[in-house]
């Protein structure tokens, strides 16, 4: 009882993550059907701009009492600004004149501009994972049988504090209404007058805002940062954003608590090592039979 | 010495590609091969047989591969795996590991035959999906397939993998130390690959793939049958690189599951990318350019800026980053390849002609 | 036994029924023809013949066979085969080839026989290159034959299209809206060609919205409006059919 709460603990915590990620797979879909699959290597950019910041100010001593409030707060906006622009750059760069090109091209494009992330990230901080600085204190909690962090706590709730904003800005602001307009019909948004080019680079900013988030409590989450991290967070978020209905945004935050609760659990039950081939089954095991996710909607083919 | 080689091969494949007369090529091909087989025999040494070895290799990969992404246009992102599937099945069958000591010739055919096996099994329930889709499961399942080697310790020696594979023999000449007999084996077996790519390529299941890759919908009017195309591309595809498993684990007598992962998926992918997907001479550029940059040109870049700048840089360290620039500038600015198939060259020339197709 | 036989179909989207209780029969070696305004479920009709949507109630069957579960391609092999509204030819292939995959199930070669280029393979290849410089002949459009499809002009790929369907020597065409776009000589030049096709065995279905054409073409004609058939009958009964007429003057097309 008290191991399976606290691998439940876990696999909430890893979903927040997952959950994170997803979401910038899910928005960037939505508007352009493609897989940005360079959206996981953002997500270690966030990381390590995080990183970055908390050792430049740890080294000033500048993380004591409401200087640490101040210093998590500003490796947060510095992560989340980083990765906005990087992403919306990578769109402006690479994906914007390739629209109308067939489908295979943008997504050969995406992994292209993952590999060089990739290896601009080790040659700026080298193949060796580096520690995240430990800067939110993490006493147990006991509530009942079950033993939580502070860490635990403070990563679930920034990530659902991050999903609700994220929610309200979609459904209620002017901006999120122009989104979902663009994703539905390119041209008939046009021809409403929504300027098509800054949806789509406001949602790539969106998307990698929520990924320096995800950066940032990812660090906190597992102590260390490694150029390598978001190729395979980045599979498993999508394999979380096509299980909750690619598109979707309650399915991608839904998708990411179960991907990291099914991580948590098998790696639990049979083994760390078994817990890839078990996040990839079941992204086969989705694609087969229910291509459209769990919440997702299915549409005919159109002739 | 091994620019020369590799200078001389692309040019011939650009000439074959450029000239019209059917006799023309086939006199170019057959200049080609001679060269090939003969050359290093009296200008090379085992260093260059090694990296010809490698290269002969990948242009079989690519080859298998271009079945899959570029005649039947699925963008498959796992191929490695296969890769992988056949280097196992001469690992655990013709080593210590079991004490089976299996001909090296016959575990050629059975990965070929094991490796599409797989294709197909795969493929069965996946091939519905479309286009990124499929990618994507693929690419998990090339995620899976080394993790599952790694993990089943008992039979495949885990992360170490499995050393000390069998020395192939020859009508019972062992092959020795010497890395020369698998350049010619990868040499005839390239040889095959694009005889069988060019049938492939002009028979009813090339144009059945052809169709499905330009109208899916169109494709099963016509009666085809799209998943049983669409699986034996899956299935030829695999089996291609079943076959490079093989002669890959000899060659380095040694498997271990680190071999396989996504960067050799990519880098073939990339291969096709650069040379111009479908096109059965560029794909074979393609994947010269990249195994001489990747084996030759930038280890040997390393010891050329270390020397002038008296530094240590390792260059090795952005290989990756040059593959990507490789995938991202040629979709931006040449999206067709540097030698595009006679489709998409039509479409750049805006005219309808086309020439005698050799 | 009528070669296409439909008994009360129905289809529904959601809360929208595009085709409502429809029983049709069209007879071997006729020129059928359906007409109807726009959205009147002509269309979907056509989808449903050829599998591409399924439908919720009645029954359709091609010379007695029932397609209810088949799949496209197995629709094809009974002997349809069509055009589309929005032509969908392969782009990127020549002519030619474009019609050699119509041929598809009129070739018998299988995977080793493409594998292996043997005798079969090479024999059917030269087979069906012959009958294809045919077909684009017998359409209209000879000496195309290595255009790229993409090239053609939009009434030669109407016609290509057409070739294509023919390849699989079809006993039932569907022809969606063939005439489409097309200037006045040229659908001269289509009636002529509907009727050779007719003449060499098949049996043509169209859907069309030039009456004039269907007028002159069809011997029956089914009038479709709001997903149900309102009239079928020859040209002249349609003619003078009183919902026929209030359905296209209360809705002009």
């Amino acid at each position: 009882m008290h191991e399976f709460l606290a691998q439940l603990a876990n696999g909430v915590e890893l979903g927040a993550i997952y959950a994170l990620i997803a979401l910038g797979y899910t928005l960037v879909y939505g508007i352009l059907e493609l897989i940005n699959f360079a959206h996981g290597d953002v997500y270690t950019f966030g990381s390590f701009t995080a990183l970055v910041v908390l050792v430049a100010l740890r080294a000033a001593h500048f993380l004591h009492g409401a200087g640490l409030i101040l210093g998590i707060v500003a490796a947060l906006a510095v992560a989340i600004l980083a990765c906005a622009l990087l992403n919306a750059g990578i769109e402006r760069l690479a994906y914007r004149r390739l629209r109308k090109a067939p489908r295979l091209a943008p997504l050969i494009t995406a992994i292209g501009v993952s590999f060089m992330l990739e290896n601009l990230i080790e040659l700026w901080q080298g193949a060796a994972p580096v520690p995240f600085p430990n800067v939110i204190p993490n006493p147990e909690l006991e509530i009942g049988a079950l033993q939580v962090g502070v860490q635990q706590i403070v990563v679930v709730a920034l990530a659902i504090a991050t999903m609700v904003a994220l929610h309200y800005f979609v459904k209620r602001s002017r901006l999120g209404k122009a989104m979902r307009a663009v994703a539905q019909d390119r041209d008939a948004a046009s021809l409403v007058g929504i300027d098509v080019d800054r949806t789509i680079a406001i949602t790539f900013l969106i998307a990698g805002a929520l990924a320096g988030v995800a950066g940032f409590v990812g660090g906190v989450s597992f102590g260390s940062a490694w150029f390598l991290n978001g190729f395979g967070a980045g599979l498993r978020a999508f394999t979380a954003a096509v299980l909750g209905g690619i598109g979707n945004i309650a399915g991608a935050m839904l998708g990411g608590f179960l991907i990291g609760l099914l991580e948590s659990f098998s790696t639990w039950f049979i083994g760390g090592q078994w817990s890839n081939v078990a996040v990839f089954s079941v992204l086969i095991l989705v694609l087969v039979f229910r291509p459209s996710g769990l919440l997702g909607e299915s549409l005919p083919e159109k002739v | 010495m091994i620019y020369a080689y590799a200078f001389v091969a692309i040019a011939a494949c650009v000439a074959i590609e450029r000239f019209h007369n059917r006799k023309a090529k086939i006199a170019i091909a057959l200049a080609l091969a001679a060269f090939l087989a003969v050359g290093p025999r009296f200008y090379g040494n085992e260093a260059i047989f090694s990296v010809l070895a490698d290269a002969a290799v990948y242009v079989m990969l690519a080859l298998g591969l271009n079945i899959v992404v570029g005649f039947a246009g699925l963008l498959d992102l796992g191929y490695a795996a296969f890769f992988a599937i056949g280097a196992y099945t001469y690992g655990m069958l013709a080593s210590p590991q079991f004490g089976l000591h299996l001909p090296f010739w016959a575990l050629l055919f059975l990965a070929a035959a094991l490796a599409a096996l797989f294709g197909a099994l795969l493929g069965a329930p996946t091939l519905r999906l479309h286009g990124d889709y499929l990618a994507i499961v693929t690419l998990g399942f090339g995620e899976i397939v080394p993790q599952i080697f790694q993990n089943l310790t008992k039979y495949t020696g885990g992360p170490n993998g499995i050393a000390a594979l069998d020395v192939p023999t020859f009508f019972g000449h062992s092959f020795g130390a010497s890395v020369m007999p698998y350049y010619y084996i990868a040499l005839v077996g390239i040889v095959l690959a694009l005889w069988i790519s060019r049938n492939l390529r002009e028979s009813r299941l090339g144009r059945a793939w052809m169709a499905i890759r330009e109208d899916e919908l169109a494709a099963k009017h016509a009666g085809i049958d799209v998943l049983r195309s669409k699986l034996a591309a899956f299935a030829i595809g695999a089996s291609f690189s079943g076959i490079g498993g093989v002669l890959f684990a000899a060659k380095l007598a040694l498997v271990s599951p680190d071999l396989f992962g996504f960067q050799v998926s990519v880098l073939i992918v990339s291969m096709l990318v650069l040379g111009g997907m479908g096109n059965i001479v560029g794909v074979v550029v393609g994947s010269l350019i990249l195994t001489i940059v990747n084996s030759a040109l930038l280890p040997q870049l390393n010891s050329l800026v270390d020397a002038s700048f008296h530094t240590t840089v390792d260059l090795s360290n952005i290989h990756f980053l040059i593959y990507g620039a490789i995938l991202v500038g040629i979709m931006l600015f040449r999206p067709e390849g540097l030698l595009p198939n006679r489709e998409r060259r039509a479409e750049l020339r805006n005219s309808g002609e086309v020439e005698a197709e050799a | 036994m009528s070669l296409l036989d439909l008994v009360e179909v129905t289809k529904r989207f959601g809360a929208l029924t595009a085709v409502s209780n429809v029983t049709l029969k069209v007879e071997e070696g006729a020129i059928f023809g359906i007409i109807g305004p726009n959205g009147a479920g002509k269309s979907t009709l056509f989808n449903l013949l050829t599998a591409i949507y399924r439908f919720d109630e009645g029954r359709i069957s091609v010379d007695g066979t029932s397609i209810a579960g088949l799949t496209t391609q197995r629709i094809a092999r009974l002997g349809v085969a069509r055009t589309f509204q929005n032509l969908r030819l392969f782009g990127n292939a020549s002519a030619l080839t474009n019609v050699m995959v119509g041929e598809h199930l009129a070739l018998h070669s299988n995977i080793i026989d493409s594998l292996l280029d043997t005798a079969r393979e090479r024999r059917e290849r030269k087979e069906a290159e012959r009958r294809a410089r045919e077909l684009l002949r017998f359409v209209g459009i000879a000496g195309v034959d290595e255009h790229f499809a993409r090239n053609l002009s939009y009434g030669t790929q109407r016609r290509l299209e057409i070739a294509r369907a023919l390849a699989a020597r079809p006993r039932l065409l569907l022809l969606d809206e063939p005439a489409a776009g097309l200037n006045p000589s040229e659908k001269q030049d289509l009636l002529a060609l509907i009727r050779a096709i007719r003449d060499t065995g098949a049996t043509v279905l169209l859907i069309e919205h030039d009456m004039g054409l269907v007028m002159n073409l069809c011997e029956r004609i089914a009038v479709l409006d709001y997903g149900e058939k309102i009239a079928e009958g020859t040209p002249s009964e349609i003619r003078e059919h009183p919902r026929v007429i209030e359905a296209y003057l209360g809705a002009p097309a």
